[in-house]
């Protein structure tokens, strides 16, 4: 008797153990898997698959605050839901994020809030918490088994919100960092182009085309992206040369021929102490030179020269085609593509220029109805 | 039913999948070590082996070795328990004919999971 009930407690005990064990190796992998870069919505897709299979729920939903306060938006859902906001005021998950608590409700029918949501008869909501101010909340509803949740269930999903509230805060603010990085960026080269009539919008075109490009050649993201900025700042150097130099009609003379082909070099010495800039700084320094190493400012040949700027050199030479100069008439795309064409191998890098003519102007060409 | 011994020096794992193995049909041996387990493996035939890698003694891979090299043990799967997450480790444990690798602290409902899939798609095979 004395010895089963030992064993019994000891069972409990065990499952007891069991449970802790689980939520430990959840956060575990939770801290393993949601570090990194990530960016807020695929941390919100892992919470929600993660609370689906932990709580084992038909639905699970992030929601999270708009900037203003006043009102919720789903983030990333699973299973049945069909709300996408809920303005603040007199509603339970409002109630949640304001009491700063997990609030669990069984039977949603026989309660004021039946009419909240449509289709689902058992809910669980807990807040997403910041450090300054509430981000939002994770809701889990209706068991796949249909029962209750219990205060194992509250457990699991407040070790889940902690995580992941610590999480988005992060992401969220290093995408607010990186949106103030690209546009300062952009207006600074908006101010330099501003200075010349002609290259409005210059920089801007040739980063769409060289991310064309990239992605035809099927390079990763983090290289996209910092081409992009690399597109962007590929003219910086431009910045001292006096705009009568870059707007002359008729030929330079040596001196100003000077000053212009010295932009590639003044825009890397510009940028080469910034850390953010450090992997762009030899795309920038370079995208004048030439497949054949007839280019400028060092010489350098094929493969030596950096893929990034190897890419710009094309993108920049098509926009720069396809634009009015002040010393002479835009050409048509045909004769811009018939143009690579000829420079390839001698002033392009053949591959950059195959991929280019593939990924875009075809498509291009192919909506003006005109064959390349 | 199926026979899956655990071989784990730490009492609460050893009791745990025990107990969660036992509740999802399945028969369970268990030992704290792997001195004697090449006798035991080949008396009782199991059809899984859950093994931790790092026991006092003899380790994981050692046992694991043994019952590679013996032709009537070299064919029950095994799935390696262990605390070290590296690839490095990874590598060694998967040349030494390892079925699963599960890093410690695992989910007991994921571990279940997974058994449950590899013995299905020994079935289908």
């Amino acid at each position: 008797m004395e010895d089963r009930l030992i064993d019994n407690d000891l069972k409990a005990t065990i499952r007891e153990l069991a449970d802790c064990y689980e939520e430990l190796s959840l956060l575990y992998r939770l801290s393993s898997e949601l570090s990194g870069n990530l960016s807020v919505e695929d941390i919100c897709n892992r919470i929600v698959a993660e609370v689906t299979e932990q709580l084992e729920v038909k639905t699970a939903v992030v929601m999270l605050i708009e900037e203003g306060g006043q009102r919720l938006y789903t983030k990333s859902f699973k299973g049945s839901w069909n709300i996408m906001s809920i303005d603040r005021g007199g509603n339970i998950v409002w109630n949640a994020i304001n009491e700063k608590k997990d609030i669990a409700v069984c039977d949603l029918m026989t309660t004021e809030f039946r009419d909240d949501f449509p289709g689902i008869s058992s809910i669980l909501i807990c807040p997403l918490l910041g450090k300054k101010r509430p981000l939002g909340a994770i809701i889990a509803a209706d068991k796949k088994s249909k029962e209750e949740f219990y205060s194992y269930d509250t457990k699991l999903i407040m070790a889940i919100s902690t995580q992941a509230a610590l999480l988005i805060e992060n992401a969220t603010l290093y995408e607010e960092l990186e949106e103030f990085f690209i546009g300062s960026v952009k207006a600074l080269v908006r101010a330099l182009e501003a200075n010349s009539s002609w290259t409005v919008g210059h920089s801007e075109r040739v980063t769409d085309y060289a991310t064309a490009i990239a992605e035809g050649m099927a390079e990763d993201s983090e290289f996209i992206e910092r081409l992009r900025i690399c597109c962007l700042l590929h003219d910086i150097g431009k910045i001292g040369i006096p705009v009568m130099i870059l707007d002359k009609h008729g030929t330079l003379d040596e001196n100003e021929s000077r000053a212009v082909l010295q932009h590639p070099l003044n825009g890397a010495r510009m940028l080469e102490g910034i850390r953010a800039f450090k992997d762009i700084v030899a795309g920038i320094r370079h995208h004048h030179e030439r497949w054949d190493g007839n280019g400028i400012p060092h010489g350098l040949k094929g493969n030596d020269i950096p893929l990034m700027a190897r890419i710009i050199a094309v993108a920049d030479a098509f926009d720069a085609m396809l634009s009015d100069r002040p010393y002479r008439k835009k050409r048509t795309m045909q004769e811009a593509v018939e143009e690579l064409r000829n420079s390839s191998g001698s002033q392009f890098d053949p591959q950059v220029v195959d991929t280019f003519i593939k990924t875009v102007i075809q498509f291009s060409l192919l909506h003006q109805g005109v064959s390349p | 039913m199926k026979k899956i011994m655990v071989i784990d020096d730490e009492p609460f794992i050893l009791m745990m999948l025990e107990d969660k193995l036992t509740a999802a049909g399945y028969q369970v041996i268990t030992r704290r070590d792997g001195t004697d387990a090449i006798e035991v493996v080949k008396k009782e035939q199991p059809d899984l082996i859950i093994l931790d890698w790092m026991m006092p003694r003899i380790s994981g891979i050692d046992v694991c070795k043994r019952l590679k090299e013996d032709i009537d043990t070299a064919y029950i799967p095994v799935f390696m328990l262990t605390a070290k997450g590296q690839a490095a480790d990874e590598r060694i444990g998967l040349q030494c004919g390892i079925a699963r690798y599960i890093t410690k602290p695992f989910s007991p409902k994921g571990l279940i999971a997974e058994i449950e899939e590899f013995f299905g798609r020994q079935v289908n095979r």
